[in-house]
């Protein structure tokens, strides 16, 4: 190797992550996730009853959520899997990097108003729907992979209605519906996380046809 | 190679026919329903149906107003997501797998090929929607004791569901990405499930939404629509609406593309615009609509006089000492009543100022500033009664909170009727100390009651406070006066209700 290709090193290796990131549609996507913060910052300025206020954040992390899982789609297929060395990696830093972006807009959204539930609340949520997207891409293919986290999104909002009307769903698996700090919620929502995670890093989401 | 065989001409193609068009059109639609997303997605809707609505709507006392009136707010919110997110992945196919040009070229029209995509999708849907309707409607009918279904929610919610596809099947077909579809669901499942969260009174235009069932604050409740009929008003606008907004949007679809050629866009342009006016009226409506006293919406320009009589029914009554007689559709209810107020009831049979029998009424409901409502005794008088607001199966209530909630309301009025006689409304605000004492001692069998809590809006006026100071000689007296068994406190009564009634009796001589 030669000292003028170890100088080309940098760039070609970022040329790489912007060429995976356009074939993901990953600008597109970190334009949603800005709306999504935009979406929620504008209704937490709106007059919510209780019901409101504890089940609307739920809905654009849901959202979040939903928009990560399909950027998972690949559209190359078997020829990009034979030849990227760096895929896994590629797939892995994209899908961190996006979830991080989601909290953090999310989050930053929320400033200076009363968001129920608080950081920990979007951390969990975001990462628990991100990583049921993520196994939904694995199980299902990218352009499905909004299925998961958009049910879940229903189970959820009944999980926050039965707080105010028992019998409380009190599973952790609902962890839309425990306490922030509850240890249990964010136990599954970062085991559901982790799988996702492996699984999309592993093996890639699913080459569909209706791509 | 070989020359190619030359091929005998067979019949030349024949152009389509007016009379093929419509089996045309119906193949069309049948390859669509079997080629179809919301297919898959049935045993999700079902199962999103089932979690959500179908066991809590089960589990409500099996009376016909509460179960559909939840059901039309519950169905159409559990099937938003499959519903429309099928609806947007079929709308984007084309687009999708980019054979837009290429079906293009084809002899129909690209909004007719669109419309029988769209009309399987709904079709689909309505199956969902409409065996939802039935597992509710088969299993309260075998359990119901009065009346029968209330169609007009059922009808709300499946002509919700054509509305719900036509959005999210426009959204995929003028988007045909890969965000669109989760994002369109996103969006309809804020817009209808948050949608009336500014509603605010009976003149709001938000309670167009197809999940309000009733006026905001009452929604399903036991007294609405069981001594009264349904009033479709509200229904007929709601249905008004989403029928519009359905033609509305398929029809802005029909004049969006210019495939279809001038004649079919101008005629998708008439249907858009007869939608969206319907749709824009039906909102108006909404907004003239008014609580009636039976607790419905009534819309003037809607409302059928006819539908104001009461319901005509034979009443279902205890075989206690002073029967109880209630709405046949409250009869699931007559034993937890009997057991609440048995004891009140066989201490004062057959004293002077007890009724002979006492008869459920219905409340009258008045609307006051914002979402606030208020429901009285239609009927106020000492042989009548209202139910508490939460019967046991709605959500939070027990089956001990509405035994309490009856001994406070009935139990209370047939006792302060007897204890202070035809004059009780009068004397209240000075009763007796031996008054108070037999009055705590007989409200809740076996201990002493001290008053109605706050939060009881219901509960008969007596004296605004706590009727015993704790360690006084009335409630020592009525501490003794409690741990009487009910015939006893008859007896008693029997012999001493009319110096007790004027006073001359003081807490000391309380058996």
């Amino acid at each position: 190797m030669t000292a003028g290709a170890v100088r080309q090193a940098p760039p070609s290796a970022l040329r790489l992550v912007r060429l995976h990131a356009a074939s993901r549609r990953l600008p597109t996507a970190v334009a949603l996730l800005a709306a999504c913060a935009a979406g929620l910052r504008a209704a937490l300025f709106g007059p919510w009853d209780a019901y409101g206020a504890l089940q609307l954040p739920l809905v654009f992390e849901a959202g979040c959520a939903a928009v990560i899982a399909v950027t998972a789609g690949s559209p190359f297929g078997e020829p990009e899997r034979a030849t990227g060395r760096w895929l896994p990696f590629l797939r892995l830093g994209s899908m961190v990097a996006l979830t991080a972006l989601a909290v953090g807009v999310l989050s930053a959204a929320a400033i200076g108003t009363h968001l129920s539930g608080g950081f920990l609340d979007v951390l969990r949520n975001v990462a628990g729907l991100t990583g049921i997207g993520l196994l939904c891409a694995v199980a299902f293919g990218g352009p499905l992979a909004w299925t998961g986290p958009l049910v879940y999104l229903l189970a959820g909002v009944y999980g926050l209605y039965t707080d105010w009307h028992p019998p409380t769903l009190s599973m952790p698996w609902i962890w839309p519906a425990r306490p922030p700090h509850d240890v249990g919620g964010a136990l599954c929502a970062a085991c559901v996380f982790a799988a996702g995670m492996i699984a999309i890093t592993v093996r890639g989401a699913r080459d569909s046809a209706g791509a | 190679m070989t020359a190619a065989t030359p091929v005998a001409p067979g019949p030349l193609p024949v152009a389509p026919r007016a009379g093929v068009a419509v089996p045309g059109l119906a193949r069309l639609l049948r390859l669509e329903l079997r080629h179809n997303a919301m297919l898959w997605l049935l045993p999700v809707a079902g199962a999103l149906f089932w979690f959500n609505g179908y066991r809590e709507i089960m589990a409500l006392p099996p009376m016909w107003n509460l179960r559909a009136m939840t059901l039309q707010n519950r169905l159409l919110l559990d099937l938003t997501i499959p519903v429309t997110a099928a609806a947007a992945w079929m709308g984007s196919r084309e687009g999708r797998r980019n054979v837009a040009d290429l079906v293009a070229g084809t002899a129909r029209p690209r909004w007719a090929r669109q419309l029988a995509t769209w009309a399987a999708t709904t079709a689909w849907a309505e199956v969902a929607c409409l065996a939802c309707i039935a597992a509710v409607y088969v299993m309260t009918a075998r359990q119901a004791s009065w009346g029968g279904p209330l169609w007009w929610p059922a009808v709300v919610s499946a002509a919700g569901i054509p509305a719900l596809t036509a959005i999210g099947f426009a959204a995929g077909a003028w988007f045909p990405g890969r965000f669109v579809t989760p994002l369109v669901t996103i969006v309809a499942f804020f817009g209808l499930g948050f949608g009336t969260q500014a509603a605010s009174g009976d003149h709001s235009y938000w309670q167009i939404s197809p999940l309000t069932a009733g006026a905001f604050d009452i929604g399903a409740a036991p007294g609405v629509a069981t001594f009264y009929h349904y009033l479709p008003d509200l229904s007929i606008a709601q249905v008004m609406f989403t029928t519009g907004i359905t033609f509305g949007i398929l029809g802005v679809l029909g004049v969006s593309s210019a495939l279809n050629g001038p004649r079919l866009r101008r005629l998708a342009a008439v249907i858009a615009a007869a939608g969206l006016a319907a749709a824009g009226t039906a909102v108006a409506l909404a907004g003239t609509g008014r609580l009636d006293p039976h607790g419905m919406i009534v819309i003037p320009a809607l409302h059928d006089a006819a539908s104001n009589q009461p319901v005509r029914y034979t009443p279902a009554c205890s075989r206690t000492a002073i029967p109880v007689c209630v709405h046949p559709a409250f009869a699931v209810f007559l034993p937890a009543m009997t057991a609440a107020v048995g004891p009140e009831l066989t201490e004062i049979a057959g004293l002077p100022g007890a009724p002979a029998r006492i008869s459920q009424v219905a409340e009258v409901y008045q609307q006051e500033p914002q979402n606030g409502i208020v429901s009285l005794a239609g009927v106020p008088g000492g042989s009548t009664f209202i139910l508490p607001d939460q019967v046991p199966g709605e959500p939070g209530a027990t089956s001990a909170q509405f035994a309490g909630d009856l001994e406070d309301t009935l139990g209370l009025q047939l006792i302060r009727d007897v204890i202070l006689g035809e004059n009780a409304s009068a004397v209240a605000a000075r009763p007796s100390q031996a008054q108070l004492a037999v009055i705590a001692a007989s409200v809740r069998p076996g201990s002493v009651w001290l008053g109605p809590s706050a939060a009881d809006a219901n509960a008969p006026e007596l004296s605004g406070r706590p009727l015993l100071a704790l360690s006084s000689p009335a409630a020592r007296a009525a501490h003794r006066f409690a741990a009487l068994p009910p015939d006893a406190k008859h007896a008693w009564l029997a012999q001493h209700l009319a110096a007790l009634r004027a006073g001359r009796i003081p807490p000391a001589q309380l058996p």
